[in-house]
């Protein structure tokens, strides 16, 4: 573990830890509006980050933010994990018609941009963060796809899995002592840049109002609503940005460098 | 002019890995390091060329002819390369630019390294190939295409391009059959013949005495044997020296052809191929219970291809593999591997896999561990990652892993070729021990002739049944 992917660690364990307790603890309701505050510098009043342009509460809106985007991810991610790995060793093991139809099918996703697919399932079903969640496993699942794949291909065919089969050794064997262990190791960090991309994903559809729908404080929407008063109130955009770049710094140090993968 | 380290000693921080020890190389007469992996051999090589990896600390004093090298700054170090020292690597495949014809890399060395003209180098070039004995046809093959020995000869080419009379050859015959191995030798000797100082770095006792000169045995960083090589070789003082002379499978103990009892093995007509191309043909051959078969035969063969026939795993080209009796049950044919990590899970502990295997088979943990004592380990390396425990003890694991199903056949394929000679030498004893114990036949496959003869009393010569056009 490297001094990078631990401040990674860190990081996303501070994120994650400010959207589970955080809007408790600010005590303003993310959605409440106050019209007589808005766009109050931080520190007024006991707005911490202070207002938006429609007197709502920054931080409680930030980290009800964090809640969305981190959650979403998660979900995502980790479906798109269990998903891809499970047919790429599928696909290793059975080969043939099976592996064929599979590699087609994981090029086919490979060949449409990857936003694409997403921005296609938000505009036929719109604000709902299920479409959002589809979209994206259905695009991260690949990735998950190839590595388990390529890497199952290699384990099948070394001499201790010939060995496991001639001892008569069951498949749960193979998969459990074999391929899994060498899999989990370079999971975490597929797993990470996956998220990155999510995240990034995610605000870029909020920013051009595709997908969830205000008032959601989610990044990207909170973004695209502030961008008209940033010469005002710079630090109140300021705000959805940083913490957009905090967390997708931390998960690609949590990846670490991409020759890793290569490993 | 000669090579003289003194005084020598590396160190990794407080530990001593290597020395202190005195070596001195004359012109015209090889010096040979001989010791098991793990013993420093290696780093004396590096300490002499400059490359010692960051970490290691080394002090002592280098003295080549009039220059003492342990001193020089690096530039000044890395202009001797190849024009006044050179190192022959192990595994020259690997050394040599894969990408790069052969004749294409030496005649670098000429231009770039000697400073001759691309002209000049590239005659040169060609002169020096055709002077190692390399067929003219062979001279613009990729690396990738060669054999081992004339890969070996391609790398002695460029290394000694610009003139390097120095040679430190770190274990030049790893991984070769006997016949390349031959090839390489005389190549280092002509070395010596024609004045050069030679190191030579091996583990292997017959590279020493094909080499003639004077011997080094060195066991844990110390020289524990110094002379010359007859007396060494014949008569050794020291017991490490002792054993790794009995370890040459010329030296071990001659047995009686065993084909074992009634047939439960039996190829015939068989022929393999490999890739749509026949490789042997007309074997006929029969292995009874509790038998030895040896097969022997140089790389590239199918000496592997054809364990994975008998075991079923891929189908006779032609011909035909038929098992009878006990051979017939599941279970009953079991291989062990030349690279004994790789024939291990390698992220889980040893115990792991075990475990899967005993639950599998209902076999109880006494058995097990009653095998693995009796094979002389203790139960508790199963704790350990097969990447922590030695390829000597790994293949005595393996062995006692077939053993509990209870075989007829085992499969050996090359078992001991990644050992040094000690540990070869334990490991072939335990094998033959222990299947006379269980009654189980063993079929060993190996590049060493010598080895497989000593072994098995008779061999099969795969080199008898090779399809024409598959020899070179």
């Amino acid at each position: 573990m490297t001094p990078m992917r631990i401040l990674g660690l860190l990081g996303l364990f501070t994120l994650a830890l400010l959207a589970v307790i955080g809007p408790d603890l600010i005590g303003f309701d993310p959605a409440r509006q106050d019209l007589r505050a808005i766009l109050v510098s931080p520190g007024t009043d006991g707005h911490l980050l202070g207002t938006d342009h429609l007197g709502r509460d920054l931080a409680a809106r930030l980290l009800e933010g964090a809640r969305i985007t981190l959650a979403l991810t998660a979900f995502a991610v980790a479906s798109a994990a269990i998903i891809g790995v499970a047919l790429g060793i599928l696909a290793a093991w059975a080969g043939g018609l099976i592996d064929g139809g599979l590699v087609t099918l994981s090029n086919g996703v490979l060949a449409l941009p990857g936003l694409l697919l997403v921005l296609l399932m938000a505009a036929i079903v719109p604000d709902s963060w299920w479409t959002l969640y589809a979209g994206l496993a259905l695009t991260l699942w690949v990735e998950f796809f190839r590595l388990a794949r390529t890497r199952s291909q290699v384990i099948l065919r070394s001499p201790a899995v010939e060995a496991a089969r001639m001892m008569g050794l069951t498949r749960s064997h193979i998969v459990r002592r074999h391929i899994w262990p060498d899999l989990a190791s370079q999971i975490l960090s597929l797993a990470a840049f996956g998220a990155a991309t999510a995240v990034t994903a995610l605000a870029t559809l909020g920013f051009i109002s595709i997908g969830l729908r205000p008032p959601t404080p989610e990044w990207g929407i909170m973004m695209s609503e502030l961008l008209p008063s940033w010469r005002i109130a710079p630090w109140a955009i300021g705000a959805p940005i940083i913490a957009l770049a905090i967390t997708v710094l931390s998960l690609r140090l949590v990846a670490g460098p991409e020759t890793e993968l290569e490993a | 002019m000669s090579l003289e380290v003194s005084d020598f000693t590396v160190a990794a921080g407080t530990t001593r890995l290597l020395g202190p020890l005195d070596v001195t190389v004359e012109p015209g007469e090889p010096l040979c390091i001989l010791g098991e992996t793990g013993a420093g051999k290696s780093l004396l090589a590096q300490a002499i060329m400059g490359t010692l990896p960051a970490g290691l600390s080394a002090s002592g004093r280098i003295v080549l002819g009039r220059t003492r090298l342990d001193d020089l700054p690096v530039k000044k170090r890395e202009a001797l390369w190849g024009r006044r020292i050179a190192i022959l690597p192990q595994e020259p495949w690997r050394a040599l630019d894969p990408l790069m014809r052969g004749n294409e890399q030496v005649a670098e060395s000429h231009a770039i390294v000697a400073g001759r003209s691309w002209e000049d180098a590239h005659c040169r070039a060609e002169a020096d190939l055709t002077g190692l004995g390399l067929p003219v046809a062979s001279h613009d093959a990729y690396p990738g295409v060669l054999s081992g020995g004339m890969a070996q000869r391609v790398a002695f080419a460029a290394a000694t391009a610009a003139g390097a009379t120095t040679l430190l050859a770190d274990e030049p015959t790893k991984g070769l059959d006997d016949a390349r191995r031959d090839d390489v030798v005389r190549l280092l000797r002509d070395v010596a013949r024609q004045g050069g100082i030679l190191l030579c770095i091996t583990h292997d006792v017959a590279v020493a005495r094909a080499l003639g000169g004077r011997v080094k045995i060195l066991r844990h960083g110390d020289v524990v044997e110094s002379g010359s090589s007859e007396t060494v070789l014949t008569a050794p003082q020291s017991a490490y020296g002792k054993a790794l002379v009995e370890a040459d499978p010329v030296n071990w103990p001659a047995v009686e052809g065993m084909s074992g009892e009634s047939p439960i093995l039996v190829a015939e007509d068989l022929a393999i191929a490999r890739g749509g191309r026949t490789l042997v043909e007309g074997i006929d051959l029969s292995l009874g219970s509790g038998g030895r078969l040896a097969i022997a035969g140089p790389s590239g063969l199918g000496k592997s291809t054809l364990l994975d026939t008998f075991a079923g795993l891929i189908p006779p080209a032609s011909g035909r593999v038929e098992r009878h009796g006990s051979a017939r049950r599941p279970l009953a044919l079991q291989k062990l591997y030349q690279d004994p990590p790789s024939a291990f899970a390698s992220r889980v502990s040893l115990k792991a896999g075990f475990d899967d295997l005993l639950r599998r088979h209902r076999i109880s943990r006494e058995t097990i561990d009653g095998l693995i004592e009796r094979l002389g380990l203790s139960p508790a390396l199963l704790e350990r990652r097969p990447t922590a425990v030695s390829g000597g003890e790994l293949q005595r694991l393996a062995l006692a892993r077939v053993l509990a199903l209870n075989p007829s056949i085992i499969l050996a394929d090359e078992p001991t070729s990644r050992l040094d000679p000690v540990t070869q030498r334990s490991v072939m004893e335990v094998i033959g021990e222990i299947h006379r114990e269980a009654d189980t036949a063993v079929v060993l496959v190996t590049h060493n002739l010598t080895l497989a003869k000593r072994w098995a009393g008779t061999v099969v010569d795969l080199q008898g049944f090779a399809k024409q056009e598959a020899t070179h």
